[in-house]
Parts: C-alpha cells; structure tokens; sequence
C-alpha cells in the first residue's frame, strides 16, 4: 500500500496537507479535498488507524481548572475555551477548585494520569513544586488571568491593579472623597492586585488610606450583602465604595436598597468583571471590563498551537490583555458618549 | 502595457487590491476579485472574538454607504481555510487583523501569518466603538503596537488610518519608526447617515464607518499628506470606482490602491472595467509604465504661501448652450455674473475676483481663468 508521502507526491502537495486532509478536513479548501481525496482513492490509500493513535500519542482532552463554578465570570473563560477546543476537535475537562491548593493539586494528579494533552489554569494557587512536576511531564500549560509571568509557560493575563486603579480614579474624579472598598478573598493574587491599585489611586491623589473603609468579602453575592450592612454602620457614611467584583456589588446594591439608600445620590457604587448582569440592575452597575471570553479562546488557541507543534518550535507567548471602564450609571451619569465609545 | 506596482516589496500585476469589508469576508469572494483581476486582496477585518452582526447594518440613498459592522463573522479557527483557498489559486493575501493590546495583534498576526497570509494590515482605525480613540489616534500606543507585531513576524506589515484624527502624520511616522513598511489610508468615515426625521430616530442605530465617492477627496488629501510625511509603500482607499480615480491616488503618491464600495454597489466587474480603462488612458497618452505618473501631482502640491497671486478672473471660453442653467449665476457670491436675455452669461470683470467655482460647476465647461 502506497503512504502518505506518495500520495502528496501524486497530488503534487505537501504532506502537511495530506496529513491535514485526514485529520483535519474542515482546514482545507474543497478543492485541494476533492483532489486529495480522489488521489488516495486511485492509489488506494487508507490511512492506518491504529499507527495513527500510536503516532498522535494524544488523548484529544484538555483540561480548564477555575476557582469557582458559580461566578459567572469563570464561566466566560470556559465558554471561551470550549468553543475553540470544540472547533479544533478536543474534549474540555472542567475542573472547579473553590479556590482550595488541596483540591487543585489532586486535579493535577488526575490529569496527568489521564495522560491530558494541555491545562489551562485559571487563577491557581500552584506552587512552584507543583509547576515543576508538571514541565516534567512535558504537559503544556496556560496560565491564565493573573500577572504571573513563569519562565516557558505561556499566558494569557490582565492587570487587575490597574483595573481598580481605573475604578478608584474614576471615583476621584467623580468627586468622591471617602472611598470605601470591599475586597475579596485576600489568598487571591488577582485581589491583592486590586487592593493595590486601590491604594495607589487613593495616595496619588493626596487621599488618606483608612482601614475602617476596608472591607473582606468572599467574591459572592452574600458577602457583598452583609460587607453593604458594615459600611452602613460607619459614621460618616462613605460615599462611594469600589467593590473587587460584580457579584459582591450585586449583594452591596440590593443591601442598600433594602436599606432606603439610593444609588448613585446617597452613595455610589463600582464593580470590577463587567458580567453581563451589571447591565441588568437597577442601577446599572459601573464596572470594570476585562475581555474574560476572548482571554478564553485565545488560551485555548495558543495551548492547542503548543500540544500539536512539535516542542522545538514552541514559542512561549504573554498575551496581555488590558482592563477597560464601562461606564453606566450607579457612579452618576457622565458623557453618554463614552459607554458607545472607547475614550482615552 | 506595464501596469506592475508594488506592494511593500511584493511584486503586483497591476495597482487594484480588494480591501477589507464585506467582499472579502470569504474565500471564495476574494477569490472572485481575484479572477475579476485584483492584484491582491486583503481580509475583512479577522479578531479573536467574534460578535455576530446587527441587523440592518448598512445604509445607501444616493451619495456613500454607511455601515455599522466592519468585521468579519469567521472564527479564526474558519479563516485558516478561507486563507489558504486564496493561497491554493496563487493569490496575494493581506489579513486585516484587530486587536486590543500589542501581544494580543502580535498573536493574531503570527496565526494568521502560519495560515499563509503574506502581509497583515493592521486594522486600527476602524471607526466604531473599539480601536480608533485608543489605537489608531496615539502616536504611542500605535508606535508600541506596530514594534510588537513587526518583531514578531516574517510578514510585511502595513497601518490603515484614519482621517478621523488631527496628526495624520504624526500616526504615519510612529508606524513607520515602529517597523511598519506600509500604510494604508483611508479608513471609513465615523458617521451618523441621518435622522428619520418623523420617526425622530437616526437612520441606523449606532455611529458608522462611512465610505464610497463623497469620501474620495478626504482620501486624496489623507495619502498626499502620508506620502509626504513618510517613505513607505502607501495603499491608496477612498470612493475608488473609475480608473481616474485610481490615477489620483497614484498620481498623489499611492504605490497601490484598494476598493470595496464600489464594488459592493456594481460587483467586481468593476475591476476588470478600472483596469482596462486605465490601460487605454495610458497608452492614449504614450505612457509605458505607471512609474511614468507615480506622485507627478504630489510634487505640484504647493503651501499656500507658494502659491503666487495671479490677476485672473473667469472669462467665457464659449457661448452657453443652455439657456434655462442658473448654476453659475446662483452660485456667484460676488454676483458677478448675469444671464442676458439671449441666455448668454455676461461676466462683470469689475466685481469677479477670480475665485474660479463657475468654472468647475458649468456643466458645459464654458468658462476659463485669464
């Protein structure tokens, strides 16, 4: 039986996409198919399964590790991934963390015992330790979301300080002078990032930093409730408060509702993700966007680019990805032209 | 008769690219102005994300198009088989890409460069929500992105602009400094098209890029001043449709010229019609090559303060032949001209202070400057 190099020999193509016609049809144009295809029929041609899986090594499966399940945001990065891995024919194996090591290390162990071909990890708690055993293996890997930049290990980031840097001097210029933030869950690097630029924005405007404003949450929409029911306890009552995500903001919102306070003219409110549901409430929420779903696919993207090239030409790649304010109106309204347009 | 241009240091049959919109949001399509006899064509515009489309999007009554969504509705994943189609019938293919950030377009000009695209062309002007205030209006940020994304491919790279901007040619020498050997001008228009004045609500929902014929003289201006700006292989866009309007722009200094209005109103046989006509123009007029036109007018484009004072005022070249016209004596707003009862146009030469409108507004050509 004649190979697949005769065969891209008679059809006068490369191998490459012979080998693309076979594996990948939806890659090649219908003509370079048909004529492919009608070769390997004349020369008949089948291509040997069983060497084919020996060759490919590949159990077609990559893996999406997220912190939590729930927070819509996390979810975006999954559609994002699926959408790419569907289209390029892997399965998605999602793995929920609740932000515990403990449980995200046992899900490193059962994926490279499922010999996964790629992980994408999304805001993980990984040591150094547990990086290391998986370069060992040889297993690419996508870090996703925070600004942690691992030498061979591409990813895919934003800057979350900058984002509540953006947030915080937003409010500045708003007018706002006492500025409360209710933060997440400080293990978090992404929170810490923020409370940073919080601070930052705060002190570069000749503003005091005052503990008492400071409040944790635990990114869910309780904990925004019951971190609105403290702030209100505070004499004077800020007036504005940049809160690390839109769901605690959500829970923040309905707190002071419930409370007779009005929203943005007894106290202003700001959130951080940009879901899609701070473009639902009443008011509608301010926040800061980062692109999550395109973050998703474009992981996707370069981690199937790192599992099918052979590993010299493996280039590790940082796709950074910059926050952006949406503005709406639960900060008071501005310019109506920058919620259509991206204003500098 | 030579029609060869040239196209950042790839070799073109002819000057007539398809560029980035809706005629190119396939394969197949490019393919089509390619058989029509483009030289080369260039994507509709290809992201990471793709959003799906609103609908209705674009808007045409007399005058230019208005269109509220310029990119493509191909998946990345999609393009690398729309590309290499192009690729396989040997054509030249420029991927217009768009992304947020200098990694973010690095990566997606590495892609598309894998897929076999042969030059990208950065689409950072697009007028709609995303990329003109923030990428394609800063000298910077723009310098930033076009370094990132030169270092990180094999491939030519050429920036559309905007005319949307005050420092044209400051955004033409940070591409240039940032590696960029082509630019690209001009990008559509933002626009509203107008009010339905009934129903008291714009036409199309949201600001638009707008192009087509009326855009035409904002190109020319828009490419003369790039191409005196910078020494790069510039890619002439704006209201093409007639072969003239493709000597213009070359003979303003573009190396090449791109069109998509035109076509999306007459089909690609506009192509094969441009290229025909300009070749008789040329032979008519004893050229063998377009290098004998290239940036002629350019070099004739004086400051104002070159322009020497000439006493001239408008004289009759010949006896008007519509008695019923009134565009030149409407027009005269130093109401030197009047129509006599035989219909002819008496010009007062003691009033005309040569502003030279009646000589381009007669539709007869019956006035000259003396």
């Amino acid at each position: 039986m004649p190979n697949i190099r005769e065969v891209a020999q008679k059809a006068g193509v490369s191998v490459a996409t012979v080998s693309r016609v076979l594996n990948h049809p939806e890659r090649v144009s219908p003509n370079t198919k048909e004529l492919i295809e009608k070769v390997m029929k004349e020369m008949d041609f089948s291509p040997n399964v069983f060497a084919r899986s020996l060759n490919l090594k590949k159990s077609n499966t990559l893996a999406l590790i997220i912190p939590d399940i729930l927070n819509p945001q996390y979810m975006e990065i999954a559609r994002g991934v699926e959408r790419v891995a569907h289209e390029k024919g892997y399965n998605l194996l999602l793995c929920n963390t609740e932000k515990d090591l403990k449980k995200e290390q046992n899900y490193i162990r059962m994926l490279i015992e499922k010999k996964i071909d790629g992980i994408i990890l999304a805001f993980t708690l990984l040591q150094q330790e547990d990086f290391d055993e998986i370069q060992r293996r040889n297993i690419p890997l996508i870090l996703f979301g925070q600004n942690i930049l691992k030498k061979n290990i591409s990813s895919v980031y934003s800057d979350f300080k900058e984002g509540a840097f953006l947030a915080v001097n937003h409010l500045i210029q708003r007018g706002f002078r006492r500025i409360a933030y209710v933060c997440g869950e400080k293990d978090q690097l992404e929170n810490r990032d923020k409370t940073l630029g919080y601070v930052d924005a705060l002190l570069g405007s000749g503003l005091n930093i005052c503990e008492d404003l400071m409040i944790e949450g635990s990114d869910d929409i309780d904990s925004g409730y019951l971190a609105a029911l403290k702030l209100l306890k505070l004499n004077p009552l800020p007036d504005a408060v940049f809160v690390g995500n839109d769901l605690m903001a959500i829970g923040i919102i309905d707190a002071l509702k419930n409370e007779g306070k009005r929203i943005p003219e007894d106290i202003s409110v700001i959130g951080y993700d940009n879901i899609r549901m701070a473009s639902l409430i009443e008011p509608k929420l301010t926040s800061v966007s980062w692109p999550v779903y395109k973050m998703g696919l474009i992981s996707a993207r370069i981690l199937i680019d790192e599992v099918e090239k052979p590993d010299e030409e493996v280039e590790t790649q940082n796709i950074f990805l910059s926050p952006k304010l949406k503005i709406r109106k639960s900060c008071g309204h501005e310019n109506r032209v920058s919620e259509i347009f991206d204003l500098k | 008769m030579d029609l060869s241009s040239n196209l950042m240091g790839i070799p073109l049959k002819n000057p007539l690219i398809l560029s980035s919109g809706p005629m190119s949001r396939s394969g197949e399509m490019m393919i089509k102005a390619l058989d029509a006899g483009a030289a080369a064509v260039v994507t509709e515009t290809i992201l990471n994300e793709i959003r799906p489309n609103v609908r209705p999007r674009m808007f045409n009554r007399g005058q230019g198009l208005q269109n509220i969504r310029l990119y493509s509705e191909f998946s990345l994943e999609e393009w690398e088989r729309e590309i290499a189609m192009v690729k396989e019938r040997g054509g030249i293919l420029i991927a217009n890409i768009l992304a947020h950030s200098p990694s973010e377009m690095a990566f997606l000009g590495r892609t598309v460069e894998s897929y076999g695209a042969d030059a990208l062309e950065l689409g950072v002007s697009s007028p709609h929500g995303e990329g003109l205030a923030v990428l394609g209006s800063d000298p910077e940020n723009l310098y930033e992105l076009v370094k990132t994304v030169a270092q990180s491919v094999n491939i030519p790279v050429m920036v559309k602009l905007s005319p949307y901007v005050n420092n044209l040619a400051a955004l033409a020498k940070a591409a240039q400094l940032g590696g960029a050997k082509g630019i690209s001008a001009i990008n559509t228009v933002r626009s509203i098209m107008g009010v339905d004045i009934d129903q008291m609500v714009p036409l199309l929902p949201t600001y638009g890029g707008y192009s087509g014929e009326p855009i035409r003289p904002i190109g020319l201006g828009a490419v003369a001043t790039i191409c005196q700006t910078v020494d790069l292989s510039v890619s002439g866009i704006g209201g093409i449709s007639k072969f003239n309007h493709l000597l213009e722009y070359l003979m303003l200094g573009a190396d090449s010229c791109q069109l998509q209005s035109a076509l999306i109103f007459h089909g690609f046989s506009v192509i094969s019609e441009i290229l025909s006509e300009l070749e008789s123009w040329l032979e008519d007029k004893n050229f063998s090559s377009l290098e004998q036109i290239r940036g002629k007018a350019l070099s004739r484009l004086k400051s104002f303060d070159e322009i020497i004072l000439e006493p001239k005022i408008a004289v009759n070249k010949r006896d008007c032949p519509l008695p019923d016209c009134t565009l030149c004596t409407d027009s005269c707003t130093f109401s030197a001209l009047s129509k006599n009862q035989k219909g002819l146009v008496d010009i007062d030469s003691s009033v005309c202070t040569g502003c030279g409108l009646c000589v381009s507004i007669c539709p007869r050509l019956c006035f000259d400057m003396q």
